[in-house]
């Protein structure tokens, strides 16, 4: 699973990047919208206190123009109407011709309408920096208004609300600085995040106040839940695409296993017909061999007749030792367990059964140096097939003696040991050979895996499904003292 | 010289397909020695009798094909026939690029083994038969005297007794003399006898 770790990590990676990387452009975006959505709104802001201004100006320009007459005794001059009409004109003042202004404030600010031709600003008479008066020099009366400048936003067209909106709105005029709207105090004075800022100059030449508008962005202000969603989304379409490659995985896999199956299952015949052409092979060449031979010994003048019946009795013989393979064959593919009941009323000796194919194998054993007699203390039972006991012990006795191939002459044991344990009868085969290699030892039993070059791998997978078709158990490991071991478990005679 | 009663020694650990094999070949009166065991063969055999050899491939603990490895490494010059129960062309051709004379299938038919049989006998006894002048040849030669090899050198070359004498310095009836000796010892009844059985022995030792 190395492999799948490793594209884990990929995804995961990937993922991340395309989060953070949406993120980034989610906050971006989200920037740039409020940066416009400011500026949009500081312009609006100027154009209104910029209209204000000039109707500042238009009336002061009005009263210049029609010079409304000295008011009749007890009568309200018609200037101290627009009060009324505009609130955030807080006073009208006139100079009439030869008449002096009651604060020289106005008097200088007069000189300088009088010099520019416009009007011009002189401070409020309290100190107050909110207000300020404007003074427009005329002829025979001049006129001064007395501003206030919170009063002279127009709050119904204003676009933001401003008890709740961040930006802070201020008029500024040199050190004098007058405040329209608070904004968010603390983030413009945290200053972490963005700040968005915007200046210009009232569109009223004789009001010369900046329109300074400010606002700060704070970092938790960032749309973190459109990015978190982003990040979601992005980890929930990455885990469906991880589950659907995992998935084609599977399938693959699956395929995979499935054409080995197939392989193996076509393999499996094509062992079981060169192992069935060997077994079938040998008495026919003999059944030929014998029948030809006889064929000439009979054309022979005189005939041969004795040699010829001797040799057509070899070649029936022959010929039954065929149909025993190809019943065999049947017994094998047949599963072994009931002929096991009715083939051993007596049981099998494990030890006689181990005698039998040492015989067979006593030029093998020879050869090799060897003389293994089984060690049985007692006479073990066995409940089983005997043809399938003799073909499995012979199998473990084989791979014995060809594990011993490997280890010198002098350091070769094979110890073959009958024993009774539980209800089971025992064979031990234990050779003193190289052992099993531990990649070895799981499979071994595995159809088609040796070990051997050349081998077919069909030995020990054949012994094993006849011992558990006769309710037994092979198994293998290695001993201690190195070598190989095999357990031969078969229910006991007695124990059934 | 045992020509005359060829040996085939036939290796399966089979004992019914080697005693009817062995019947089989007996019909046409070849003599037949079965093995079991290709280690006891390997060690027991007669190398020096005329003869061949019938090998099984497959056989518990060494193969066919191992066993005629050891022959051929062992310089075994019988002919050596494969038999086997189901050849592959894999196996056919590493049958053949060890030595193999002949391959043959199982079950095998008589006249098709018995005929491999005899051609291999009779091959095995020209090879012997060649072999045998082939060391009398040689024999015959070791005992010509340096200047008599000189002057053979040169009939075989083509020069007549005047060109030789003229060669090696020698008077023509001195040259008459050597060629009427090695004409003796070498057992030669015309010239084109003599060449053809020593021309070959004549270059290897000029090319020695």
């Amino acid at each position: 699973m190395r492999a799948s770790g490793g594209s884990w990590r990929w995804w995961w990676l990937g993922g991340a990047v395309v989060s953070a990387a949406g993120a980034v452009l989610i906050a971006r975006q989200a920037i740039d919208a409020q940066r416009a959505l400011f500026e949009t709104d500081a312009r609006i802001v100027h154009r209104l206190l910029s209209q204000q201004a000039v109707q500042h100006d238009a009336i002061l320009d009005t009263l210049a123009l029609l010079q409304p007459g000295p008011p009749a005794a007890g009568a309200q001059p018609p200037e101290q109407r627009l009060p009324a009409l505009y609130p955030h004109i807080l006073a009208v003042q006139r100079r009439d011709r030869d008449q002096a202004w009651p604060d020289p404030a106005l008097a200088a600010a007069e000189a300088a309408s009088r010099r520019d031709r416009r009007a011009a600003l002189a401070p409020s008479p309290d100190g107050d920096t909110a207000r300020f008066r404007l003074v427009l020099a005329a002829e025979p009366t001049s006129y001064a208004l007395t501003i206030a400048v919170r009063g002279m936003v127009p709050w119904a067209e204003w676009p933001m609300p401003p008890d709740r909106s961040p930006v802070r709105v201020a008029l500024v005029r040199g050190a004098q600085r007058i405040d329209l709207q608070a904004g968010d105090a603390a983030a413009l004075a945290g200053g972490s995040g963005w700040r968005f800022s915007f200046h210009k100059h009232l569109a009223a030449a004789s009001q010369p106040f900046d329109v300074v508008a400010e606002r700060q962005l704070g970092w938790a202000q960032l749309p973190w839940w459109r990015m978190l969603g982003w990040a979601a989304a992005v980890t929930a379409v990455l885990a469906l695409m991880a589950q659907l490659q995992r998935q084609r995985t599977a399938r693959r896999r699956a395929e995979e296993l499935l054409r080995l199956g197939q392989v193996a299952r076509l393999n499996t015949l094509g062992e079981l017909a060169a192992g069935m052409a060997h077994e079938l092979n040998q008495p026919l060449t003999a059944v030929l061999a014998n029948t030809q031979a006889a064929q000439r010994l009979l054309a022979d003048d005189p005939p041969e007749l004795d040699t010829a019946r001797s040799a057509m009795a070899q070649a029936v013989a022959q010929a039954r030792r065929a149909a025993d393979v190809v019943g065999r064959l049947r017994a094998v593919v047949e599963r072994p367990a009931h002929r096991a009941a009715e083939a051993s009323a007596g049981g099998v000796d494990l030890a006689d059964a181990v005698r039998r194919a040492l015989h067979l194998l006593e030029p093998e054993c020879r050869r090799r140096g060897l003389a293994p007699e089984p060690q049985a203390p007692a006479p073990v039972r066995v409940q089983a097939d005997p043809v399938a006991v003799d073909q499995i012990v012979h199998n473990l006795l084989m791979n014995a003696l060809q594990a011993l191939d490997a280890v010198p002459a002098d350091a070769r044991r094979l110890t073959l040991t009958v024993l009774p344990a539980g209800g089971h009868g025992e064979l031990r085969v234990a050779d003193s050979g190289p052992g099993i290699p531990a990649e070895a030892l799981t499979r071994l039993f595995e159809p088609f895996f040796s070990t051997r070059e050349g081998g077919l791998g069909l030995g020990l997978s054949l012994c094993e499904t006849l011992a558990q078709g006769m309710n037994g158990s092979l198994t293998a490991a290695n001993r201690p003292e190195g070598g190989a071991v095999f357990t031969l478990r078969l229910p006991l005679k007695d124990a059934s | 010289m045992s020509t005359l009663s060829p040996t085939i020694h036939l290796i399966d650990d089979d004992a019914a397909v080697r005693d009817s094999l062995a019947l089989l070949i007996g019909t046409v009166g070849l003599r037949v020695t079965p093995w079991a065991d290709p280690q006891v063969f390997l060690e027991g055999f007669d190398r020096e009798a005329i003869g061949a050899i019938v090998l099984d491939v497959r056989m518990p603990g060494i193969s066919g094909l191992t066993v005629l490895d050891t022959l051929v490494a062992q310089g075994v010059d019988q002919p050596v026939i494969m038999l086997t129960g189901h050849g592959t062309v894999d196996m056919c051709r590493r049958a053949f690029k060890a030595g193999a004379a002949e391959f043959l299938e199982k079950p095998v038919n008589d006249e098709l083994l018995i005929e491999a049989l005899q051609n291999a006998v009779r091959q095995h006894v020209r090879s012997r038969e060649r072999h045998q002048a082939d060391r009398e040849a040689r024999e015959r030669y070791a005992q010509l005297s340096e200047r008599e090899r000189e002057v053979l050198g040169l009939i075989v070359a083509g020069l007549t007794n005047k060109e030789i004498g003229r060669a090696l310095d020698l008077s023509p009836r001195t040259v008459e003399t050597h060629r009427a000796n090695l004409f003796a010892k070498l057992q030669a009844e015309s010239l084109a006898q003599l060449i053809r059985r020593y021309a070959a022995l004549v270059d290897e030792h000029d090319g020695g």
